[in-house]
């Protein structure tokens, strides 16, 4: 942070909520990395804590909420102040939401432990690793203020979303080869959505981080690698794009 | 706005999705002016110098003001911006050893200029001051003042003017039934709206107005911003405030300023979102220089 307010307390409550608000990242990504352990080891206790522990999210993002509002009462924040204050309260409800979806897939997690493995399973601890990974490095370049950093996490959504397609793809064959697969590769496909739903709200941070920084939006357009919404038949259109533009 | 999706398509038409045709986006809502067309300069100082004796209390100043916008000048106190105001109507005349130099065009003409006439000058830029300054006359009388001064008006045309400019200045339905008492006997808040009457009686073009509601109350500081949002249609108005979020709320365009010097001048909302300078961010978010 640059030089101090002339009001101490003002710059106190800021680092209330930035310390608030790296709390909560921490949480979210450790909460997430659970949610991994407990999918890759189908430990039912692991999930369950999980789920229990989505609360604390919960509540210290209403704690960032009121901070927020207290912060704009108060000290009628202008320029950087007010930008650091309004990007609290939108990577605030992010986190929240990675976190919820951390406790999605540990709740799938205790559905799939009670039924046979099958093998794509494999593919959502890659895909957990990697999201966490963003999780990990949008926190860090929040802490350090560091809009390029956050533009690396931001452009690396793109091999995320590839593997959610590959992931989609291969659980299709699955599903279809067997139909005795279709209740835990339906889990599996779950997982996969909310993993790669991880890495926008990731994506949406570092956009955040980027205004926060800078006072100017991140225009350009970021790439994308989820192609599943043109996805047809597994192992049909290869690269995804003859059937583009039907929903 | 709510969109009555029923009146567009007859009930049976709306089980099928319009996939050739996409739904036509609402009419997009007129931009506002300031976006568009930048309003006429109606002031323009180029290398504007002043000294008070020999100290330097403006280092060369570029600047315009335009035509039906407010314009704020904010820094720290000794900054200048209360004497930049002082230059414009040449109020500084009035004491020895105060001198500027380069130029103020209004309507072409440098109002530096010494063949300029500082009556029909400070007819045209009126000012009101902090503190409420009504003449010890009736309210009626401080109204009247200016116009007495440039005109020759019937007594009906007089009172026509001073009904208006009361008006404009919304303190006529507070005093219409006691025009004849004391300018003294009003409260602050009013006794300043009184002087912004008197100032726009004799119909300015510019009105400059050094910290008007930093003596008010809550209330009536909301009553004089409430006025320069409605006086802004007609005139060019510049506002010196220490007030950072009634500059913000109030104006169109910041000029900072610091030790004398023009630091960064632009549309407020750039001023106050994202300034260009450090200097301006630190002051107005409240650090250390």
């Amino acid at each position: 942070m640059a030089s101090e307010h002339i009001i101490k307390s003002y710059d106190e409550e800021l680092h209330r909520l930035d310390n608030t608000i790296t709390q909560m990242g921490g949480l979210a990504e450790s909460q997430l990395a659970a949610a991994i352990d407990a999918v890759a080891r189908r430990d039912a206790s692991l999930a369950t804590r999980v789920v229990e522990g989505d609360v604390e999210v919960d509540e210290l993002e209403r704690e960032a909420e009121s901070l927020v509002v207290r912060l704009l009462a108060l000290r009628q924040p202008l320029a950087r102040d007010l930008r650091l204050i309004i990007g609290s309260l939108k990577i605030a409800s992010d986190l929240e939401r990675i976190s919820d979806y951390a406790a999605n897939v540990a709740k799938r997690a205790l559905a799939l432990s009670q039924s046979p493995p099958v093998r794509p399973v494999h593919a959502i601890p890659r895909m957990g690793h990697f999201s966490q990974q963003m999780v990990k490095d949008i926190i860090d370049a929040y802490v350090e203020r560091d809009a390029d950093k956050a533009l690396v996490v931001w452009l690396r959504d793109e091999e995320l979303d590839e593997m959610y397609t590959s992931l989609f793809r291969e659980l299709l064959t699955y599903m279809i080869e067997d139909p005795r697969n279709i209740t835990a590769c339906t889990h599996l496909l779950f997982m996969a959505k909310n993993l790669e739903r991880v890495g926008d709200l990731t994506t949406n941070i570092a956009e955040t981080l980027y205004f926060l920084v800078h006072g100017t939006p991140l225009t350009q357009a970021r790439p994308k690698g989820d192609r599943t919404s043109w996805q047809t038949e597994p192992g049909g259109d290869e690269d995804g794009e003859t059937t583009e533009g039907k929903v | 706005m709510t969109i009555d999706y029923s009146a567009a398509a007859p009930p049976q038409q709306r089980q099928t999705m319009p996939t050739s045709e996409p739904i036509a986006p609402p009419t997009p809502v007129p931009a506002p002016a300031v976006a568009t067309a930048k309003p006429a300069v109606r002031a323009e100082i180029k290398d504007l110098r002043f000294y008070y004796k020999n100290y330097e209390a403006l280092k060369g100043i570029n600047l315009v003001l335009r035509d039906k916008r407010v314009t704020a000048f904010i820094g720290p106190s000794g900054c200048g911006k209360s004497t930049l105001l002082r230059v414009l109507n040449r109020i500084y005349e009035l004491y020895p050893d105060q001198r500027a130099t380069g130029e103020v065009l209004v309507e072409g003409r440098n109002i530096l200029d010494p063949r300029q006439d500082l009556n029909l000058l400070r007819a045209k830029i009126g000012m009101v001051f902090q503190k409420p300054t009504p003449f010890p006359m009736s309210i009626y009388d401080n109204v009247a003042f200016g116009i007495r001064l440039y005109q020759k008006l019937r007594a009906r045309e007089l009172d026509e003017r001073v009904e208006e400019a009361l008006k404009r200045s919304a303190l006529w339905g507070e005093v219409k039934d006691k025009l004849r008492q004391s300018g003294l006997s009003l409260s602050g808040g009013q006794q300043q709206r009184l002087c912004i009457a008197r100032a726009i009686a004799v119909k300015p073009e510019i009105l400059l107005l050094d910290e008007p509601a930093s003596a008010l109350d809550p209330i009536s500081t909301q009553r004089i911003e409430e006025l320069i949002a409605e006086l802004k249609s007609d005139y060019c108005i510049v506002i010196v405030t220490h007030n950072m979020q009634q500059a913000a709320r109030s104006s169109d365009y910041t000029a900072f300023m610091y030790l004398g010097s023009l630091v960064e001048f632009d549309e407020t909302e750039a001023i106050f979102t994202h300034p260009r300078e450090k200097r301006t961010e630190d002051y107005i978010t409240g650090r250390f220089g």
